[in-house]
């Protein structure tokens, strides 16, 4: 899997994350520490694009929910210890709050099935393309 | 009529599952039920690298067989006795959030493939058989 690294124009706190190939448990650590190393270079948001990103096994999962808590400034999560950091930071997702921090762009219909039926998609704004994940922040 | 594939149990190797079951299966399952299915399949490998192997490589075949009306795929390894079918089920009763996400694996596999089987395996080890029906093929 390739990663790509762009910033919003004129933006430098909004990073994004492009992601093409494949994401499973050889290579998701790698996602997490290039969103680490963002954060550390002083990005705030991150929107990431799954739009060439092909496959996404569980591993994803894990990747995604890291990533929103990096950018909350949360360290990332134990695999077991369940969903409830992305919970205790006050979301309530039945009335329609999600991650502020960071936006997915173009999953395609495999990924989004393996965000759906797991439930972590509906802790995260999906937007159509890059632009209109930067402007919804 | 089946294929197998045997690769060393390495996370490095997953791709190559994966391309093998989409290959072996191709023409028998619509695209989306057959990349539901190679989840699946990955998941359960996965589990047996991570969890089963725990680190230490050790042999993983995958078997691309069934018949007309199912596509079965077996896993089987060499590793310590370990029954997905087994594995408690993410408490339904929870919501989601609260569901550990180190158990979503086996929660993939139950939600992509139509059937999960397992059976020790003869000399130690696990069997794991993922089934997906096939739909019936109208006309003649």
């Amino acid at each position: 899997m390739q990663t790509t690294i762009d910033r919003a124009p004129g933006d430098d706190a909004t990073a994004i994350l492009g992601l093409d190939g494949e994401l499973d448990a050889s290579n998701f650590q790698g996602v997490i520490d290039s969103a680490s190393g963002l954060y550390a270079e002083g990005a705030r948001r991150l929107v990431v694009d799954l739009s060439s990103l092909t496959y996404m096994s569980s591993s994803g999962l894990v990747c995604l929910h890291a990533l929103a808590l990096l950018f909350r400034g949360m360290p990332p999560p134990d695999p077991e210890a369940g969903w409830d950091a992305i919970h205790s930071i006050g979301l309530d997702t039945d009335a329609g709050e999600r991650v502020a921090e960071v936006k997915l762009v173009g999953p395609q219909a495999n990924v989004a099935r393996v965000l759906d039926r797991t439930g972590l998609g509906r802790y995260f704004e999906v937007h159509p393309d890059r632009a209109s994940a930067i402007a919804s922040f | 009529m089946s294929s197998t594939l045997t690769i060393p149990g390495e996370v490095g190797r997953l791709a190559e599952v994966r391309a093998f079951v989409r290959e072996a299966s191709r023409g028998r399952v619509a695209p989306k039920l057959l990349e539901d299915l190679v989840c699946a399949v990955d998941e359960a490998v996965t589990n047996v690298i991570v969890h089963g192997y725990d680190g230490a490589s050790g042999p993983i075949e995958v078997e691309v067989g069934g018949d007309s009306q199912n596509l079965e795929i077996r896993i089987s390894d060499r590793a310590p006795r370990f029954d997905p079918t087994k594995a408690p089920e993410p408490d339904l009763s929870l919501p989601l959030e609260r569901r550990p996400l180190g158990k979503m694996g086996v929660h993939l596999m139950r939600e992509f493939a139509d059937e999960l089987r397992y059976a020790p395996r003869r000399g130690g080890g696990n069997e794991v058989t993922l089934v997906k029906r096939l739909p019936a093929r109208g006309g003649s």
